[in-house]
């Protein structure tokens, strides 16, 4: 007893503030990604789930996701949504920090609203979006019309490649906030003086941009768009709601296949299987990321 | 607010533009609001009506009154479950992240790294184990299953965030707490919390936020319309009634208010929690 007070005395006393937390997650998250990669290897589905009697039957799952056809679609659905996503959001993010980081008199309160979007969930904004997008009373469609840019209503989502642009759309509206607070905040941090001694120097706004506003930022910028890649690779619901991974899986995801796999088809080791996929390419995506942060961080 | 840089016609210009770009970004939920609160012969005229013609509240009248519109138990689940896990994030995120900033503790490193990772875990990685551990518990249908999960959301969130809040209360402070015949566990709540008081409101918020906005835990893990949060119930709406639209917007109303309070009252929490939780990691 003696000794374990003198292990809980100095540093250690840490231990007893953080172990709930600690025990907490391993319990509901340490287990499951254990449990996820061993329910890789078996074959759980509906029929034996509940009996539990369930076999090892090594990399079968995978190799039959590989061939599936759905998957490799669903893998390269998911890189082309999660690049497309991140090349607007952060472009218009960006515009919109250069622009509140002038000081005009509505500069904060307007930034702040800009924010709405992130904070909603994600469901209410799939409806908002797949309204808007509808064929027939679609505001998108009715927009487009009038201005000349089509003759016919184009039916967005049921037809396979608009109905990615549908839904890339929709999460470039959540995503944008993000950006353009995360970039503001990295502006804010560059000092005023030394575009004051560039414009005396006779420097441009262009080279200004250029030669002050982009390396200082870099390091902000590394970190957005990985965070950003990290949070749009994993997207799930805006898509689930929207068109569940159709038309024809033109807009599946591995997390919406992932789970379709699971919760509709009930073959539950081989939705375990897409989703350790989508785990380890944000693992090895994440410890880019915290390569990035740690970087001269020495705690 | 300081403008000397700016003449004041370029101000009026910066402001309008400004103006013009919320006004594009936030006309989604302006257009949901306004097909709201029109009929739904209203909402198929071609050309579609900028504000309502006919002012139809039925929608909302609808969620409150018993039969298939009911949206009011699902928002009390709603906020159960986002009560359960902001509680829960709290309790427990609080002392932890106390911990990380203030004692080198054996693991310490290994415990950080994990609450980064766990912020990174896709959903679906988590929902099939949990789902069966959630059955063999009998947890599977309750609310409890929806709020545990949730709360794994919280809680690396907030200690990451609030890691930094109690990385930057003077040392001295404790001190002379102990001083004062303080334990360690009586200077952390009568002396710590209350100075960390900010970040812990910003670790409420999103916690709060996190559970509110969930589908697939709150989907998949409660099988009953009766129990099942807002989220999932607009989401089921929307598969039986696809083309509802003046209840489906009501619903995305409802469903907003929440969030809306919290803008108003809470947002100078919103952006700080948006920029430390993820530039510093």
């Amino acid at each position: 007893m003696k000794k374990l007070k003198g292990f809980f005395r100095y540093d250690n006393a840490g231990l007893l503030f953080i172990l709930p937390a600690f025990i907490y997650m391993m319990a509901f998250v340490g287990y499951p990604i254990i449990s996820n990669i061993f329910l890789s290897f078996q074959d759980v589905s509906v029929k034996n789930l509940v009996k539990g009697e369930k076999h090892f039957i090594g990399l079968d799952n995978y190799i039959t996701i590989f061939n599936d056809g759905v998957f490799t679609k669903a893998l390269g659905n998911t890189l082309l949504f999660t690049v497309a996503c991140l090349i607007f959001q952060f472009l218009i993010g960006f515009l919109l920090a250069l622009l509140f980081c002038k000081k005009f008199s509505f500069a904060k309160p307007i930034r702040g609203l800009t924010m709405i979007p992130w904070m909603m969930p994600m469901t209410v904004t799939a409806l908002m979006f797949k309204f808007m997008f509808s064929t027939d009373v679609g505001i998108i469609n009715y927009i487009l019309r009038t201005a000349g840019l089509i003759q016919q209503n184009i039916e967005w989502l049921t037809t396979p490649g608009t109905a990615m642009i549908a839904v890339i759309i929709a999460n470039v509206w959540i995503g944008i906030p993000f950006n353009t607070i995360l970039l503001s905040t990295g502006l804010s941090t560059i000092p005023q003086e030394l575009y004051e001694s560039a414009s005396v120097d006779g420097a441009n706004a262009f080279q200004r941009f250029a030669k002050i506003t982009l390396p200082l930022l870099r390091p902000t910028i590394e970190s957005v768009l990985v965070l950003g890649f990290i949070y749009t690779f994993k997207v799930y619901d805006i898509v689930y709601v929207m068109t569940e991974g159709g038309p024809v899986n033109s807009t599946h995801l591995l997390s919406t296949y992932s789970y379709k796999l699971s919760f509709d088809l009930f073959q539950y080791s081989k939705g375990s299987a897409v989703a350790n996929i989508l785990f380890l390419i944000l693992f090895l995506v994440g410890i880019l990321y915290l390569k990035i942060t740690m970087e001269g961080e020495n705690d | 607010m300081d403008d000397r840089n700016l003449s004041r016609k370029k101000n009026t210009i910066y402001n309008i533009v400004a103006v013009l770009i919320l006004i594009i970004l936030l006309f989604p939920l302006f257009w949901t609001l306004i097909t709201s609160l029109k009929t739904e012969k209203e909402i198929f005229l071609n050309p579609p009506t900028w504000y309502p013609h006919e002012l139809n509240t039925k929608s909302y009248a609808a969620q409150v009154e018993t039969g298939d519109f009911n949206m009011f138990k699902s928002f009390f689940n709603s906020f159960v479950i986002s009560m359960g896990a902001m509680l829960i994030s709290v309790v427990l995120a609080v002392p932890a992240s106390y911990a990380i900033a203030r004692y080198k503790f054996i693991g310490r490193k290994a415990m950080l790294l994990g609450f980064l990772v766990t912020q990174m875990l896709p959903v679906s990685v988590l929902l099939t184990p949990m789902f069966i551990m959630f059955r063999n518990l009998k947890m599977y249908n309750t609310w409890g299953a929806a709020i545990l999960a949730d709360a794994t959301i919280g809680i690396p969130f907030s200690v990451l965030i609030l890691k930094n809040y109690f990385a930057s209360i003077p040392a001295a402070l404790e001190e002379a707490a102990y001083i004062d015949g303080c334990t360690r566990f009586s200077a952390f709540m009568r002396i710590l919390v209350p100075v960390a008081k900010p970040g812990v409101i910003v670790c409420a918020v999103f916690s709060f936020l996190y559970g509110w906005g969930d589908l697939a835990y709150g989907m998949t893990f409660i099988l009953d319309q009766e129990k099942r949060p807002i989220t999932a119930g607009i989401f089921n709406f929307m598969g039986q009634y696809g083309t509802k639209w003046s209840y489906l917007t009501a619903f995305a109303i409802v469903a907003i208010i929440p969030v809306t309070l919290i803008f108003i009252f809470m947002q100078k929490y919103i952006i700080s929690g948006m920029t430390n939780g993820a530039v510093k990691g």
